[in-house]
């Protein structure tokens, strides 16, 4: 079956089989470098991209799924080469290490920080308990996020 | 009814849903939030001929009145979790299921599906003596979620049927959940306890239901502990007692997560502190 979808803004037509998952289709079809497979299972975040504006796990995600809608990955955010807030807080702060968490990481941060401007460590904690980092030991993370929210 | 392409089917209602899963029964595959559907497919437990998302049928609804609760089965939990009013174990079982992503994409009527150690949504509605509504080919049909379950990964539903809401009548005045995860944000749970109870003037129990999840393939009600707290007066001496009666008669799973002694002391440990909370009138 034919998919069409926007790819970061781009239209893009791709040929997939109803059991594959957005993930496979982004990675190993169209070749998308910033969405990375970690679990397969929803263990660990590092496959995460925005789907009409929500984040999902293409892992988990039917490639179906996506036929007519908007898929957004990290990539996207920079406008013009200039990194968005939450990326250059990440910078700052070495919350990335290997960077193959960071992605993920990067966008479950955007969501809630647009959901709730001002999370509390709980609500910080519950939101990325999700997202699994084997290098930073969180605190970088944690702090990069913290540095851009509205306290 | 949009048919994307062969394979990948995407109803915008329950008719159409239902007509679909009559033509197709056990070759097709329902996904709600595919969390753990998609699951089954990349790990080729199965090969399904064709997927009927349920992602256009409107059942992402919370209706909650003075004696009833209902909730559209593809409701997620982050919606869940927004709604004001719900009973205090369905909040705290909902809340307890972390991260951003998951909290949108999982929903409870699939959750009701998901067996041990997931399924906290299913434990907290069976204490609440939740119904199901499915809807097949030959019309709908309510059965009560303790009645569901048949055994591993079987469900007292039918081949050409949805499920489409789950119903609470009348909710208990008191409720709790409580849950044990290898980490505090995230895990599989090792066991979990639910109790929902009403009491009369005199502070003596009315109506009692406890449910355990974690500790078998699917939740279960501990029939002989509602029985011994009935009618009666909760004392911390009464719940002790209770409380060693919670896995009697029951296989409790041992794995590499809990041994199955681990799993029991657990329960016990978890409701009686959602016992003792209620008599020192907590929540
Ligand atoms: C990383 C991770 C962590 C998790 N943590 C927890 C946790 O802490 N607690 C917990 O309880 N669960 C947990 N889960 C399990 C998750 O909550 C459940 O998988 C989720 O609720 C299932 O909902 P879904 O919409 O994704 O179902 P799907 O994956 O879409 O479906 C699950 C099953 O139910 C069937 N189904 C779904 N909806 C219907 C319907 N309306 N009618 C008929 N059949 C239907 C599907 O055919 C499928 O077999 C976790 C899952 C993951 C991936
Ligand atoms: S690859 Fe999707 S969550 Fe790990
Ligand atoms: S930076 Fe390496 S996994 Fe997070």
């Amino acid at each position: 079956m034919r998919i069409r979808f926007k790819l970061d803004g781009q239209d893009v037509e791709v040929d997939v089989k109803h059991t594959d998952t957005l993930l496979k289709v982004l990675k190993d079809r169209i070749g998308v470098g910033s969405v990375h497979f970690g679990c397969g299972e929803g263990s660990c975040g590092a496959c995460m991209v925005l789907i009409n504006g929500r984040l999902r796990y293409s892992c988990l995600t039917l490639a179906g799924y996506v036929d007519g809608k908007e898929v957004t990955t990290v990539a996207a955010l920079a406008r013009d080469g200039e990194l968005t807030e939450i990326q250059r807080a990440f910078l700052e702060n070495d919350a990335a290490q290997c960077g193959y968490c960071t992605p993920g990481m990067i966008l479950t941060a955007k969501v809630l920080l647009e959901k709730n401007p001002s999370p509390s460590d709980e609500e910080l904690f519950d939101a990325l308990a999700g997202n699994l980092c084997r290098c930073t030991g969180y605190i970088p993370i944690i702090n990069a996020i913290k540095s851009v929210s509205r306290r | 009814m949009s048919l994307i392409a062969s394979g990948y089917l995407t109803p915008t209602n329950v008719q159409e849903a239902v007509s679909l899963k009559r033509k197709l029964r056990d070759k097709a595959l329902v996904v709600a939030g595919g969390t753990a559907a998609v699951q089954l497919i990349s790990k080729m437990i199965i090969e399904p001929q064709a997927i009927i998302s349920l992602e256009k049928v409107p059942l992402d609804y919370v209706k909650i009145r003075s004696n009833s609760v209902e909730i559209g089965a593809t409701t997620s939990i982050a919606k869940l979790i927004q709604s004001r009013g719900l009973p205090n174990a369905l909040k705290k079982a909902a809340e307890s299921i972390h991260g951003l992503a998951l909290k949108d994409m999982a929903t409870v009527g699939g959750n009701i599906f998901t067996p041990a150690p997931a399924g906290d949504l299913a434990t907290a509605l069976l204490s609440l003596d939740a119904v199901l509504i499915l809807r097949g080919g030959r019309g709908m049909r309510s059965v009560p979620l303790s009645n569901f379950y048949r055994g591993p990964l079987q469900f007292n539903i039918k081949p050409d049927e949805i499920l489409t809401a789950v119903k609470i009548s009348r909710p208990p005045k008191l409720s709790a959940f409580l849950k044990q995860t290898p980490w505090k944000y995230s895990g599989p749970t090792i066991a979990s306890v639910s109790a929902s109870l009403d009491l009369d003037r005199n502070g003596r129990t009315r109506r009692a239901m406890v449910a355990l999840g974690g500790l078998t393939t699917h939740p279960y009600r501990a029939k002989k502990v509602e029985k011994m707290i009935t009618g009666k007066k909760l004392s911390e001496q009464l719940i002790d007692g209770a409380a060693q009666q919670l896995t009697d008669g029951v296989e409790v799973i041992d794995d590499a997560l809990a041994s199955s002694w681990y799993r029991r002391e657990l329960a016990q440990v978890l409701f009686k502190r959602i016992l003792y909370n209620f008599i020192s009138g907590g929540d």
